[in-house]
């Protein structure tokens, strides 16, 4: 569309451009600013600017930091190097060679996608503890690994290695197809063209997504908590998490904790940034063409068996555990037919059941976060790509910060910035405060959907409406967001489903008594009611997932194909 | 809609005024002037990148000029140094785009429908003005579709149905028929032309093909580097060009250096005397028409060639020579068959040669 310099006599509309800088401002900018406002001036919540630094300084040469730092760096290269174990290989198999039911795989390993990673490792803790699952089943139980650095770093890597297989399957694929097969007309044979051209062609495109694999790592809460805790490993996000909800509450302390973590994980979104827009990588874009897979032989059977086992592990596991939690009557009755009912999912939705408040209260606020985070997306792309100067730099830059905001700091920020006693009027203390956590959170994603779908429409399309006498934001409205919207629609969905089950954020900033799924099944074990807890984690993982894809597939239906962009 | 008339009442159509743009440092657009009066179309003929569409976003108001005033029916719409600035919005015009900016979620009838929409028309003449368009442009049956579906000629016929509907004062043209094949874009040139001629448009039409542009304008606008080489009615153009780089541009002719000799002017290389011209200077470039052209040696000056290349078409042969002693390529069609490696005569009149100053080099 514009191309920014020049004198457009098209403006786009001042109106969309003044409701994309404040909506910016009030869900990302205000809890930024207030974080860093915090940290500076500690005496800040009682009105008072006095002390700059002084708590700052000091949190930053406390060995309590030094501490939590150090594990999170751990935690998020044990991940990495946990996911790169588990995708590599089997990406590399994927591309290079004809495995048996590959369709199949990859449509289960898409499944830790759908699972929220706390409650996977909930199942998992379900597995493996004492008397656990494993236990009942072989006689032997994995406790000690579980319940250890390298345990949490093993079922992060596994909760996430899925994103690294896809990413490099395919780019395996494309360069095989284009590059390798022009090396082997050369004399290298298949192993000698993988080491030399396919794998050094692409380490971009793995290191963006390890390190996409970090930065979930170092922002993930669920898992940490539950299985860190009760070893003592703290990493930054529990350490923020502790000095805000436990008493004596340190907000300057979480303030700058905050900023050291949101550090950590701009280094992480720049670093791959930088990968993928280099311009090496370009050359691997695109689709994967057919080439000529090898067959396995008599590897056809081992490389089977890694799939499934792989898989199941990631997948079926997880699962199985909270299925057979949900319907355990009790936990201490174990795996026996007696003891197996659906006891728990009749009082999680019989009428009145606090369960079923939380699940209603969930959706809500996911529907409600994707109405208006894909409308504020697609408003804030179009002032960004419409936009000259600085002020489209500036709006850039905010509409991509929330990218490098873990869930704790978000709310973090928010209750800095809504509990401050001088306010006439705060959202603070209503659902109201978890949309604008959740919107803040999710953000990226709509407006990532919406320039990248923007930049594909034809700079006239716009052009001739308005010639046609059409103004700025009839233009938008009439033209530019049904265009949109397909690719909009599908932000949405994701953003639904991430929403309705979010966790750290709900768990800080929800209303007194107010409960989303993700709170609910995090009270519930906490309080013992594991198998209460899980019946909410099978419901949450089946509607969070079965809505988005029966929506995906009406809009199909309901479109025909006659609308571009929904593949 | 337009401001007021300033100007004598609907004296023009158009009319820009030393018009410049640039885009950062690079100057797009320099000092442009021209007019239109009203029921005439004025073509803008220029190679790539001489900035026609520059000047025809200018004109819609989707880029706003740095310098110069820009007036449509009267009525200023773009003055940057008296802060005149209309949206395009507001200049109420009808355009053609070169991709057809077709909107794809909207049938047919709601793409052409939409400019009288956005006036405010009421449904029921909306829907009449709508039908009418399309009919006019040959496509009433093909209402309900999309655009998608239509084919490339159909989609630009909906382009134009578009542009015409809410009986603009001036429509914009840009190359609409640049994405057609060939024998398409012969037909729809008349459409183009009947359709102008039958609702008396006002229209400017951008093009990089002369034989659309000398078919469908009462001006050509020869352009050139960002700036108007000439304006001119088509006889006059191809009659008479001003510059070289017009003559070389609209393919009218050889174009040859030539030297002042004792008595005379001689093409170098040859040793063919013209008389004298009514040029000064020791040097000039004349331009050897392809029309003043005969096939023999009949004088009254006669050039030797050889043949280059002969290709058959539909129409005869289309001969390439080179005069004889020079690099010099002339294009000529002709009946009788002759082979490469041929040599011919070629016969012209003097006076039949234009004129040119060396300085003025084509680019
Ligand atoms: N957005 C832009 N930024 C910078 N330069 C531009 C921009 N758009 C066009 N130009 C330059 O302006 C000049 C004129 O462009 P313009 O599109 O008007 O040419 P044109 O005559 O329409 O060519 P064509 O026949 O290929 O369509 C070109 O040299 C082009 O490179
Ligand atoms: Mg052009």
């Amino acid at each position: 569309m514009a191309r920014g310099a020049v004198a457009t006599g098209a403006e786009g509309s001042a109106t969309l451009k003044w409701i994309a800088i404040i909506g910016l401002l009030l869900v990302v900018a205000i809890p930024c600013l207030f974080i860093v406002v915090q940290a500076i001036f500690p005496e800040f919540g009682s009105g008072s600017f006095a002390a700059p630094f002084s708590v700052f300084f000091k949190t930053l040469i406390d060995p309590d930091l030094f501490g939590l730092a150090g594990n999170t760096l751990l935690l998020g290269v044990g991940t990495m190097v946990c996911a790169a174990i588990l995708a590599v290989p089997l990406a590399a198999l994927r591309a290079l060679f004809r495995v048996p039911g590959a369709l199949i795989w990859d449509a289960l390993l898409l499944i830790p996608f759908m699972i929220p990673p706390y409650i996977a490792a909930l199942g998992w803790i379900m597995t493996l503890q004492p008397r656990g699952y494993l236990e009942q089943l072989t006689g032997i139980h994995l406790a000690p690994l579980l319940f250890s650095v390298t345990g949490i770093m093993l079922i992060m890597g596994l909760n996430t290695f899925s994103v690294v297989y896809f990413v490099l399957s395919r780019t395996f694929e494309t360069i095989g197809a284009r590059y390798s097969d022009v090396g082997r007309v050369f004399g290298a044979g298949q192993w000698r063209s993988f080491w030399r051209i396919t794998l050094p062609l692409s380490m971009p495109g793995l290191a963006a997504s390890l390190l996409l694999v970090f930065a979930m790592s170092i922002e993930e809460y669920g898992t940490p908590a539950a299985l860190g805790r009760r070893i003592g490993f703290e990493v930054l996000v529990t350490g923020i998490e502790n000095r805000i909800s436990e008493w004596p509450i340190d907000l300057p302390g979480s303030a700058t904790l905050s900023l050291v973590l949101v550090s950590m994980a701009l280094v992480a979104f720049m670093l791959q940034r930088w990968l993928l827009t280099r311009r090496d990588y370009r050359i691997v874009g695109g689709k994967p063409q057919a080439f000529d897979k090898k067959e396995l032989g008599v590897w056809t059977l081992p490389v089977s068996l890694l799939f499934a086992f792989v898989a199941f592990l990631a997948t079926g596991l997880p699962i199985l555990a909270i299925l057979a939690t949900a319907l355990s009557r009790t936990i201490s009755g174990g795996l026996k037919p007696s003891n197996l009912g659906l006891d728990h999912f009749s009082e999680l939705l019989g009428a009145g059941s606090e369960g079923l408040v939380a699940l209603g209260n969930s959706l809500v606020l996911g529907t409600t976060t994707a109405l208006l985070a894909g409308l504020l997306g697609a408003i804030t792309a179009y002032s960004v790509v419409k936009g000259r100067g600085r002020f489209r730099i500036v709006l850039d830059a905010l509409s991509i910060t929330p990218n490098s905001l873990p869930g704790v700091v978000v709310a973090v920020g928010i209750i800095l910035a809504w509990n401050q006693p001088w306010l006439p009027i705060t959202p603070y203390n209503t659902p109201f405060i978890l949309l604008l956590a959740y919107i803040c959170i999710l953000l990226p994603q709509p407006v990532r959907y919406a320039t990248a779908s923007l930049h594909q429409l034809g700079d006239n399309l716009e052009a001739s409406a308005r010639v046609c006498g059409s103004g700025p934001l009839k233009a938008f409205v009439r033209i530019v967001f049904p265009l949109i919207l397909p690719s909009m629609v599908t932000a949405m969905i994701l953003v639904f489903a991430v929403a309705s089950r979010e966790l750290v954020a709900s768990l800080l900033v929800a209303p007194v008594g107010f409960q989303t799924i993700a709170v609910f099944i995090w009270q519930q074990f906490d309080q013992g009611s594991a198998g209460l807890g899980m019946a909410m984690a099978f419901c949450a993982v089946l509607i969070t997932t079965l809505i988005p894809l029966a929506l995906i597939s009406l809009l199909r239906w309901a479109s025909k194909g006659t609308v571009a962009g929904l593949r | 809609m337009i401001s007021s008339p300033s100007a004598p009442a609907q004296s023009h159509a158009l009319a820009i005024r030393s018009v410049s743009m640039s885009y950062g440092a690079e100057n797009v657009l320099n000092d442009i002037s021209v007019d239109l009066a009203p029921g005439q179309v004025l073509g803008l003929l220029g190679p790539s990148g001489c900035g026609k569409t520059t000047l025809l976003r200018l004109i819609s108001g989707l880029l706003l000029p740095d310098a110069g005033e820009i007036e449509i029916a009267g009525g200023k719409v773009a003055v940057p140094e008296a802060g005149i600035a209309l949206p395009p919005e507001k200049r109420g015009l009808g355009m053609v785009f070169q991709d057809y900016a077709l909107w794809p979620h909207m049938s047919v009838a709601r793409n052409v429908a939409f400019p009288l929409q956005m006036k405010r028309v009421g449904a029921a003449e909306c829907k009449e003005r709508v039908a009418k368009a399309l009919d006019r442009v040959g496509l009433g049956a093909m209402a309900e579709r999309r655009p998608s579906d239509l084919s490339g000629g159909q989609q630009q016929r909906v382009a134009i149905a578009r542009a015409i509907v809410a009986e603009p004062p001036l429509v914009l043209f840009d190359e609409p028929l640049s994405n057609l094949d060939r024998e398409l874009r012969e037909t729809m040139v008349e459409e183009i032309a009947d359709l102008v001629a039958e609702l008396n448009l006002s229209a400017v039409y951008v093009t990089h093909d002369h034989s659309e542009a000398l078919t469908l304008s009462d001006h050509v606008a020869v352009m050139r580097g960002g700036r108007i080489e000439q304006t001119a009615s088509p006889h006059d153009l191809v009659n008479h060009p001003a510059t070289s780089a017009v003559a070389d541009f609209l393919r009218l002719g050889c174009l040859m250096p030539v030297a002042r000799v004792a008595d005379g002017w001689t093409i170098e290389g040859t040793g063919l005397v013209l008389p004298e011209g009514a040029f000064e200077g020791a040097q000039a470039q004349v331009l050897l028409p392809e029309k003043a052209l005969r096939l023999g040696a009949s004088g009254p000056s006669t050039l030797k060639t050889t043949v280059v290349r002969a290709q058959t078409r539909s129409t005869g042969q289309a001969l390439t020579l080179r005069v004889t002693g020079t690099p010099h390529l002339i294009r000529l069609s002709s009946s009788s068959p002759v082979k490469a490696g041929d040599m011919l005569d070629l016969s012209f009149s003097p006076e039949d040669l234009r004129w040119f100053p060396i300085s003025d080099q084509p680019t």
